[in-house]
């Protein structure tokens, strides 16, 4: 059970916190990707709704999975 | 495989309060990358950990990667002595937290939520802005290329926008 003893003392019932400051200098990683981002696929998800977003990620995942069982791949 | 619309169902009808954060938020956003869990920033308060606790019994949580056998029980008095756990569960991945990395809690993420309908649910999501924030206060080197998608996706959403205004 040692290994999932909590670290820290989690914060009280009830507690309210703010968000924290942070650091929103660009990032040099983050601009590289950014060149490779294939901005066709975010336009076209930006056309559907949230829940036609999440049925399409599903639709892919399940695409996904059906090809791991066929090649006896596992997760 | 996480099934998303089930976990959803059986917080949103347990009267759960929580956000939706990560993947499936950059989804609702607009990411085209895949994911395969649900994580999500729960509220701290007794009541609140008492229904998450009963809503999510019926799919029987377990921790994620512990050896099997282990006297783990969700109830309430384990979440009120943990913070963030790392769930399996009958329907799938769930990370469930009540404080993301980079200090948000449920009460301080509220005001950054927008609801929609998902599922036939109006679930709570935070707001792009915000998971940006998130994943640029955690610092993992895995999430940089998420946070640029992410941040391509503002700037399409702007460009959206000053064309409608045209």
């Amino acid at each position: 059970m040692d290994r999932w003893r909590r670290i820290a003392k989690p914060p009280i019932l009830g507690a309210v916190s703010e968000l924290p400051a942070i650091s929103l200098e660009p990032n040099p990683v983050i601009e590289a990707y950014k060149k490779d981002v294939d901005r066709t696929l975010i336009r076209e998800n930006l056309k559907l709704t949230h829940d036609e977003r999440l049925r399409k990620m599903i639709a892919m995942l399940e695409f996904i999975e059906e090809i791991r069982r066929s090649s006896g791949m596992k997760r | 495989m996480t099934d998303f619309a089930r976990l959803l169902r059986a917080l949103v009808e347990g009267g759960v309060e929580f956000i939706i954060i990560g993947g499936v938020a950059a989804t609702a956003h607009g990411s085209a990358h895949v994911t395969v869990d649900l994580d999500l920033i729960y509220r701290r308060t007794a009541d609140n950990v008492a229904r998450l606790s009963a809503a999510l019994a019926p799919l029987q949580p377990y921790l994620r990667g512990a050896p099997p056998g282990l006297p783990f029980v969700f109830d309430v008095e384990t979440i009120k002595r943990g913070l963030n756990f790392t769930l399996v569960t009958a329907a799938g991945d769930l990370d469930v937290m009540g404080e993301a990395t980079g200090g948000g809690t449920y009460d301080a993420l509220l005001p950054r939520t927008e609801t929609r309908a998902v599922f036939g649910l109006d679930v709570r999501f935070v707001d792009l802005a915000t998971l940006i924030h998130l994943k640029r206060a955690a610092g993992r080197p895995k999430d940089l290329e998420r946070i640029a998608e992410l941040e391509a996706i503002e700037d399409e959403r702007r460009a959206m926008a000053a064309a409608d205004d045209d």
